[in-house]
């Protein structure tokens, strides 16, 4: 008991020792093997009338060095699922090997072939990581999951190295939530009712256009990007898409960095 | 041989699933008796908690537990009086006015909650389903004494885990007559005549050291204890809301209500001239 | 002087301890040794519930809008969720916080609850949900799910029951309660509006001889209204609750859910 009985009830030092901020700290992680090393940036993602679009570009980044710059990260999964991985490559190639396995396994038990779909991947997805956070052990990935539901309607998802799931007619990760993900929203005014008016052409253009404003902004990206289309006749995934009609008009108006003051 | 044929030969990515036992302890309708805890998987599991939870060190900490009380219980000729506060605050912020910290263990048993709340909650419930077993097993009651300590032991073996309760069990039983026992997540098991437990502990005793005496008549003890808990309300801003006030005789503990404490401030300095430091108009 | 109300500065002007108190770790030192674990296992995803019982109903709600730090993660997740398939009994949960610790044990309790009916051959009644759902709640003392959780339904008699949780499990059953970020301003307006607090009989007397006004329960068109109120004022000041508004009612009659639309600014 001491003088204040705010305190009182509460962990004391002499028992439990000094109070350590450094756990409640959630700036990334510098420490152990649990930290991104090599990365992916954005994810993007656009559901239209008659199916989805995903897109990442193609580089795998060391810190602000660019590392490689042919990394496929959207990744597809039979009949019909796309998955597109921003964050840690090792822990996507983990991810790639596990749902592979989960693919020839599903294909040898069951009668019929290739029985899950998006929805279905998601949930296992995020039931993975989940238990590898609570774990302590996390997959340090932000994953976006396009394809079908079991109604054949348009799904995506995204899932995250927490295990939070969420999921929007619109999505991208990392850098694209805060540049990529307005200008996306644009093509649905009312959410989910908007799909059924936006077309392919319209939800790959958005895609693209995003794709371009994210290399003029974001540090860690590249002008080389795959690029997936997920309709009901299949995936027309192209992975060596390049960036076209960049503008750099806008970059000697800016003003306001380094020595460059006004 | 075998384990290293064994650790090469196991399906990959085995371990990404949950196992047979924690499934079934997932879907599980009943509570497991044998006190399986989650521990969080770092090196120092008391310190991770307490950096998720003490609300004092760290105002900012993510997860606040419900904190903060004003709890007495005296010994008298009658029997013991319990009363409480009925506030519970996380930081600055009270969480309720409606706390029943008075915890029903069974019909003969009462105890006090103090300090976190789910603890007290969950452990006094657990002592409840212990005590009903030594009934069972021995057919007979079990003492105050025997139950406290059933609680001190269990708590003094999650000592450092980052617990936080401060309680009174009180009973009266034919060999013990009225007893009162205090203890605290520390492990500290006190047998006592009168206690006061919480953030108001202090101006609680400060009335109750001055008007107490074992020869109280049940309505004098009945209303030191009412008054004592009004005191603490008044000069402590983590205790408040109600009164909640019991009576524990041989044959089982009374309520004698959950009463709103502003009237009765009210009509305490009004009509008894007390708190004449508080103005009632401009 | 302002400064001498909050009890956090209090420690700067640190008189003598009775027992040697070392202060706290700075934050830019860290512990002896290395730290192992940099990785924060939670976040905080936004958003707001409240429940309110009346005679022969309970309602609750939620927002749907998830969040993570300033960005809004989508417009459309429910908070609210039916637990087991027994429409004799049914059960709601609300859970606000950490949105993947609320699926778990949203996902936990319904298991739980579909498993009694296996096991018992009848549907578990509310209160002993309740308390199940404290011990779940319990189980993970040491490493909390970071959840606000409210359980409601109707209890054996027919009536409105509503049950709130600290992350930790303690809970309480109550006439209405308010969780997650915009609590504080939608408790207070319940505490007025449900529970009639600090509202008097008017004519009834002058400061202290005020009589209470008595306590009635509500009907539930009014209820509807208070809910509806609450989330429109607290998607009005509050960045993190908006787009739209889930209540799930529960009457003797069954489940019904509706939707409203809430600003999406």
């Amino acid at each position: 008991m001491n003088h204040y009985p705010q305190a009182w009830g509460r962990p004391r030092n002499d028992v439990y020792g000094p109070y350590d901020h450094s756990y409640t700290h959630s700036a990334m992680p510098k420490t152990h093997t649990q930290s991104p090393a090599v990365t992916g940036t954005s994810v993007l993602g656009v559901k239209f009338k008659d199916g989805v679009v995903i897109a990442a570009d193609n580089l795998a980044s060391y810190g602000s060095l660019a590392r490689f710059t042919d990394v496929k990260r959207i990744r597809t999964f039979a009949p019909n699922t796309v998955i597109g991985f921003g964050g840690d490559v090792s822990d996507m190639q983990y991810l790639d090997r596990l749902l592979q396995t989960l693919e020839i396994n599903e294909n040898y038990l069951s009668s019929s072939e290739h029985s899950l779909n998006a929805r279905n991947l998601h949930t296992y997805l995020s039931k993975v990581m989940y238990k590898r956070r609570s774990d302590f052990n996390p997959l340090w990935n932000m994953m976006l999951i396009a394809g079908f539901d079991e109604d054949e309607k348009p799904f995506l998802a995204s899932a995250d190295l927490l295990g939070t799931t969420f999921s929007s007619p619109t999505l991208a990760t990392g850098f694209g939530a805060h540049l990529a993900q307005p200008l996306l929203r644009r093509l649905m005014p009312n959410d989910e009712e908007s799909v059924k008016d936006v077309t392919k052409e319209q939800a790959v253009d958005a895609v693209r256009a995003c794709m371009k404003v994210l290399f003029y902004r974001d540090a860690r990206s590249m002008d080389k990007y795959s690029i997936a289309v997920i309709t009901k006749d299949g995936v027309d995934l192209k992975e060596d898409e390049k960036l076209e009609n960049q503008s750099w008009a806008f970059a000697d108006q800016i003003r306001g960095y380094g020595t460059q003051v006004n | 041989m075998d384990t290293l044929v064994a650790q090469y030969t196991q399906p990959p990515f085995s371990h990404e699933g949950y196992t047979q036992d924690e499934q079934e302890d997932y879907a599980e309708s009943i509570p497991p008796l044998s006190l399986k805890f989650a521990l969080p998987p770092v090196d120092r599991p008391a310190q991770f908690l307490r950096a998720m939870t003490d609300d004092h060190s760290n105002p900012d900490c993510p997860i606040k537990i419900a904190h903060g009380t004003t709890t007495l219980a005296f010994r008298f000729k009658g029997g013991i009086i319990v009363a409480t506060d009925s506030r519970a605050t996380a930081g600055n912020w009270i969480a309720s006015q409606t706390v029943k910290k008075v915890i029903e263990i069974n019909p003969m048993l009462l105890g006090t909650m103090a300090g976190g709340a789910a603890d007290c909650q969950y452990w006094l419930a657990y002592l409840g389903i212990q005590c009903r077993l030594h009934e069972l097993r021995h057919k007979r009651r079990i003492s105050v004494a025997a139950a406290s300590k059933i609680l001190a032991n269990l708590v003094y073996s999650y000592k450092g885990m980052g617990l936080s309760m401060g309680t009174m069990i009180t009973g009266v039983t034919p060999q013990e007559g009225p007893a009162l026992y205090y203890i605290d997540s520390d492990g500290t098991r006190l047998a006592g005549n009168l206690f006061c437990v919480g953030s108001g502990q202090t101006f609680a005793y400060g009335v109750l050291d001055a008007l107490y005496k074992y020869d109280l008549e049940d309505d004098e003890a009945l209303e030191l204890g009412k008054r004592s808990i009004l005191a603490a309300q008044h000069r402590d801003a983590y205790s408040g809301g109600y009164i909640n006030l019991y009576h524990v005789k041989e044959d089982g503990w009374v309520k004698h209500g959950f009463m709103d404490s502003n009237p009765i401030f009210w009509e305490t300095k009004l009509e008894k001239g007390e708190f004449s430091n508080v103005t009632s108009h401009l | 002087m302002a400064s001498l109300m909050h009890y956090a500065s209090l420690h700067s002007e640190n008189p003598a301890y009775s027992f040697s108190e070392a202060s706290t770790i700075p934050h830019s030192e860290a512990s002896a040794g290395p730290r192992q674990h940099a990785f924060y296992p939670y976040t905080d995803n936004g958003g707001s519930t409240l429940g309110i019982t009346g005679e022969t109903f309970a309602i609750l709600a939620g927002d749907t809008r998830s969040t993570s730090g300033y960005n809004i993660n989508t417009r459309y997740e429910p908070k609210v969720f039916r637990i087991g398939d027994d429409d004799s009994s049914p059960i709601v949960l609300s859970v606000v916080g950490f949105a993947a610790d609320g699926k778990a044990l949203k996902e936990r309790l319904d298991t739980i609850v579909k498993m009694y009916k296996y096991q018992h051959g009848k549907p578990m009644s509310v209160k002993a949900c309740a308390q199940r759902l404290s011990t779940i709640l319990y189980q993970k003392r040491f490493f909390p799910y970071y959840v606000h959780a409210i359980l409601g339904g109707l209890d054996e008699e027919g009536k409105g029951a509503l049950y709130s949780y600290d992350p930790v499990g303690s809970y309480e059953r109550e006439q209405c309660r308010a969780a997650g970020a915009a609590a504080s301003l939608i408790m207070p307006f319940l505490d007025n509006q449900v529970n009639f607090k600090n509202q008097y009989v008017p004519g009834s007397g002058e400061g202290l001889s005020l009589k209470e006004k008595p306590r009635e329960p509500l009907p539930l068109d009014a209820v509807v209204g208070i809910v509806k109120d609450a989330f429109t004022s607290a998607t009005e000041r509050h960045i993190e609750v908006g787009d739209g508004l889930q209540m799930i009612l529960i009457t003797k009659d069954g489940i019904k859910e509706m939707f409203t639309p809430l600003k999406r600014d």
